[in-house]
């Protein structure tokens, strides 16, 4: 006799996050009712996402194998953005606005606001826009940015817990969402959550980034937070319904394996970082290697049976 | 080396050190005892002082204020000397640890009356007058067995020692009066000790001391063993913190060379303080204190016995004992008659210490058949759930924020001290203090209102930052963070703002989160809810007063029906108070230690978990807090 398998069967979903200006290049992650790609559990009404990054800037310390990749395009922002979608085939942009930063270049903020402006325009797919990575300079540059790019929809990133409500009060006023990072710890998301709610901002305008590992680096802790969140949110938690971002790219290029090895191998230490990344809940991959994009997005599709 | 004079104001004292010297350090080498709380690591900022003129090196510290520096403000713990230099100590820098304070509290709370008076009245030492019949020809034994064949037809006990000191001068003591003496029993352990033997009947004058030492504060009473009144209570900052703020920095220090003979030195010195202090005002002689009963965790009682607490710190935590045995005052170098003795509460583990055993002891968990639990919310904060049948305990280094150190302006549960806050809508602050004095600062009680007032009128978030958006006088940038005036330099009695800042908070928070999350823990350890829980005890230093739903509103307890709580003031003095007084109580404390079973939190799996879920107000988990309703 056939023994059945038990079905977990949960009411709750993960909330559906909206990026784009309302049309046909919308892009919609989240809205599981299931852990991922188990369709005889429940639902993933949205694919999950790969966004390409592009720089405001030459990027000046990603490695050659991925630079070369992108041909002379990756001298001139606008150019990047554009063929990550024409060639590459990406549906969605990360913008990470580093020229402001003060180690890399430290350019004025009209400045970087002028090439998103720009590349928004040009690229023609929805964005996400994230900061420097410097707080002074990106409470400086966020909201400029927040307050061009106003009625585009984008998601706009990164609030932590000591830096949230600058982004937060822009994004409200801008009408878009915001990306809220933890250190890979299950409460901190949680209280961020509330701390950006709190503000008025709807929670369905949030989506979490738990901290992104590579492959070698500890990610089984990320894979674990990750997974206990979606379950709180399968039984009702609220605040920790929203979707998963992970920059999976930033952080495989930086790893001896990725970048001292041969293209190969740092291509297929991205493409492995994403797909345990998938297994774990990711909504939206931000990648670096159009070719361990182009490999992603093809496992996404076989993934959700398409 | 050259040595340099550094003259301390309005002192007026003088010492002489070689360059490079802190000027803590001179201050301490003069007498001058200075405020600290971080232990001389230039982060409290309790030890400004002023050169007013003279060659003093010292680092930018963000805690001094520009306007501050430009008058010459340094910390003592991080200035230099260079040179001679005449120095000025304000008065909120003097000596706020190891200066002595009447007791606000009232120790005899409630619950605590109750259970000492179950015990009988057999205190540790006793007095007994006896008429003895002179020697004769016939009856020619010695005048020691004189005493004790006379001894054991008034008393029960049969194993009675004495030691050479007790009898050298018996026959001069004896023949001074007339064959009428006051022999003094004290109890050692499982024995009887005659003491001391004086001429005459003086059993009407006997007394005792009961003390609690925490790593913060040290507590003292002077109890009447004859009529068991307190006669009075007195308080004060260890000494000690002037080398370390916990028990760990503690023992860190005391490994150092003289280290462990200066945190020795540092809280004897605290005790005899308070011995001297309640012995005068309460017009009693030294010489008729016989007995002296501590309770405190176990790395104090290491420290006040100058035993090495060094294996405390280190896996798997090993104190050299729990159980001390008792000594001669003597033996301690106390104040108290040197013939006397002083007893221990026993501890059950290197972080659950005597303290606790005492604790249990004055609220009765150890006889309920149902279960209770009792938090004691002091530095090291224990906890321990249990009944009659079993015991568990657990300490949650909560730091010493409730206590009143380590914050700006934080201070113990004595006069003048902020206990209770109110903000209007306006923020506008009404504080109360205690005694009604202008106040000097603000003690635990007073945090646990302010912050549940400051959350109610959304001046801080829930994740405890001031919002640097609301317009107020009261809220201001101080150089690295924000603060709220909570009352205003014309209000206060030291001539400064007593504020409330973002560290201030956050350190509060931490204290609140191990609390809460040590008991959610030590619970989910026995597979056990706190609605199982038939009473919760709710002991620390907080004065007279503990708002409970204002400590429920920050997080501190858990939101459950507020009458099964009941706030028992210092349950450790009072357990030492009940050991002193009553040799059955003494047995029961043996009892209960015994029965405590001790976890160390540190290893249980998901407790870092629960800890980080309570450092937010008044929980991550809104769900567990249905009472605190909190407007965005």
């Amino acid at each position: 006799m056939a023994i059945d398998l038990v079905k977990e069967k949960y009411n709750d979903a993960i909330n559906t996050v909206e990026i784009g200006p309302s049309g046909s290049k919308t892009v919609k992650v989240g809205g599981e009712t299931t852990m991922p790609f188990l369709f005889a559990e429940g639902g993933m009404p949205n694919a999950p996402v790969v966004a390409l990054e592009v720089l405001d800037c030459e990027p000046s310390d990603w490695p050659e194998s991925v630079k070369k990749s992108f041909g002379d395009s990756i001298k001139t922002p606008v150019a990047w953005a554009k063929a990550c979608v024409s060639e590459f085939g990406a549906k969605i942009l990360c913008v990470r606005l580093q020229s402001v930063h003060p180690d890399y270049g430290n350019r004025p903020a009209e400045e970087a606001v002028a090439t998103l402006k720009s590349i928004s325009k040009e690229a023609g797919v929805p964005l996400i826009v994230i900061g420097s990575g410097d707080d002074e300079k990106d409470n400086e540059v966020l909201p400029k940015a927040s307050q061009a790019l106003k009625g585009e929809n984008c998601l706009f990133g990164i609030a932590t817990q000591n830096n949230y409500k600058t982004l937060t009060a822009t994004a409200l006023a801008d009408g878009h969402s915001i990306i809220g990072e933890s250190p890979i710890d299950i409460n901190i998301a949680k209280q961020l959550n509330i701390l950006i709610s709190d503000m008025g901002l709807d929670p369905k305008r949030i989506v979490m980034h738990p901290t992104t590992t590579s492959l070698g680096y500890g990610m089984e802790y990320v894979y674990s937070i990750m997974e206990r969140a979606r379950l709180a949110a399968f039984i009702g938690d609220k605040m920790l319904s929203m979707p998963f971002i992970l920059f999976v790219g930033q952080e495989v290029w930086k790893t001896k394996e990725a970048k001292e090895f041969g293209e190969a191998q740092g291509v297929n230490w991205e493409i492995a970082t994403s797909v345990a990344m998938l297994q774990a809940g990711a909504d939206i991959l931000v990648m670096r290697h159009p070719s361990a994009a182009k490999s992603v997005m093809k496992y996404i599709d076989m993934a959700m049976n398409k | 080396m050259k040595e340099f004079t550094i003259r301390f104001m309005p002192q007026d004292k003088t010492v002489s050190v070689p360059r490079g010297t802190d000027l803590m350090s001179a201050a301490i080498k003069c007498g001058i005892a200075l405020n600290t709380s971080c232990g001389g690591e230039g982060l409290c900022g309790k030890c400004r002082v002023i050169v007013k003129n003279g060659k003093i090196k010292s680092d930018a510290s963000r805690i001094i204020r520009e306007a501050e520096k430009k008058s010459g403000v340094v910390l003592a713990c991080q200035a230099i000397v260079e040179g001679d230099a005449e120095i000025e100590v304000p008065k909120e820098s003097l000596g706020a640890f190891g200066k002595i304070d009447s007791g606000a509290e009232e120790f005899t709370k409630g619950v605590i009356l109750k259970e000492e008076g179950k015990y009988p009245v057999s205190p540790l030492v006793r007095k007994v007058y006896l008429e003895l019949a002179k020697p004769t020809a016939e009856d020619n034994i010695s005048d020691l067995d004189r005493v004790c064949r006379q001894l054991h037809l008034k008393i029960d006990d049969v194993l009675v020692s004495t030691k050479l000191t007790s009898v050298k001068h018996l026959s001069e003591i004896l023949r001074e009066g007339d064959f009428k003496i006051t022999v003094i029993m004290g109890r050692k352990d499982d024995r009887v000790e005659i003491l001391a033997v004086e001429a005459g009947d003086r059993t009407n004058k006997n007394f005792g001391f009961a003390f609690d030492i925490g790593t913060t504060t040290v507590a003292g009473q002077l109890i009447d063993l004859n009529t068991k009144n307190i006669l009075g209570t007195r308080i004060a900052f260890n000494k000690q913190a002037a080398y370390g703020s916990d028990v760990i920095s503690r023992i860190i220090f005391a490994s150092e060379p003289d280290g462990l003979e200066k945190l020795n030195e540092a809280v004897l010195d605290n005790v005899d303080g308070i011995i001297e202090d309640l012995a005068s005002s309460c017009d009693v002689a030294l010489s008729d204190v016989y007995a002296v009963t501590c309770a405190g965790n176990t790395t104090m009682m290491h420290l006040l016995l100058k035993i090495d607490p060094s294996n405390i710190r280190k896996v798997p935590y090993v104190p050299t004992t729990n159980v001390f045995p008792t000594a001669h005052s003597a033996e301690l170098g106390l104040e108290t008659n040197p013939k006397g003795i002083v007893s221990f509460l026993p501890g059950v583990a290197s972080y659950v210490g005597g303290d606790i055993v005492a604790g249990v002891l004055a609220c009765g968990i150890a006889e309920n058949d149902e279960m209770s639990l009792l938090a004691d919310i002091g530095t090291n904060g224990e906890i321990v759930i249990g009944s009659k049948d079993w015991m568990i305990g657990a300490a949650a280094s909560a730091g010493p924020a409730f206590e009143g150190s380590g914050l700006a302006h934080g201070m113990k549960a004595v006069k003048g001290a902020i206990d209770k806050v109110r903000i209007d809508e306006k923020l506008g602050v009404d504080a109360d203090t205690i005694g009604g004095s202008k106040p000097k600062g603000i003690c635990g009680s007073g945090y646990i209102d302010l912050l549940c007032q400051l959350l109610k009128r959304n001046i801080i978030g829930k994740d405890g930052r001031i919002n640097r958006e609301l317009k107020s006088e009261r809220i201001r940038k101080a150089e690295a963070n924000y603060e709220f005036v909570v009352a205003f330099r014309s209000e206060t009695d030291i001539n400064r703002d007593i504020v409330i800042n973002d560290d201030d908070i956050e350190n509060l928070k931490r204290a609140k989160a191990a609390i809460y999350s040590a008991m959610t823990a030590l619970l989910k350890k026995v597979e056990k809810d706190i609605s199982d829980l038939k009473k919760i005890y709710i002991a620390g230093g907080f004065g007279n007063y503990l708002n409970i739903d204002n400590a429920v509103f920050i997080g501190l307890l858990p939101d459950i029906k507020r009458d099964i709580y009941e706030f028992v003031g210092n349950s450790s003095l009072a357990g030492a108070r009940m050991a002193l007084l009553s040799r059955e109580a003494a047995d029961k404390a043996s009892e209960i230690y015994k029965n405590i079973t001790y976890v160390d939190l540190s290893s249980e799996p998901g407790y870092m978990d629960e800890y980080v879920a309570a450092l937010f107000f008044p929980h991550t988990d809104e769900g567990r807090f249905p009472s605190v309703r909190l407007s965005r």
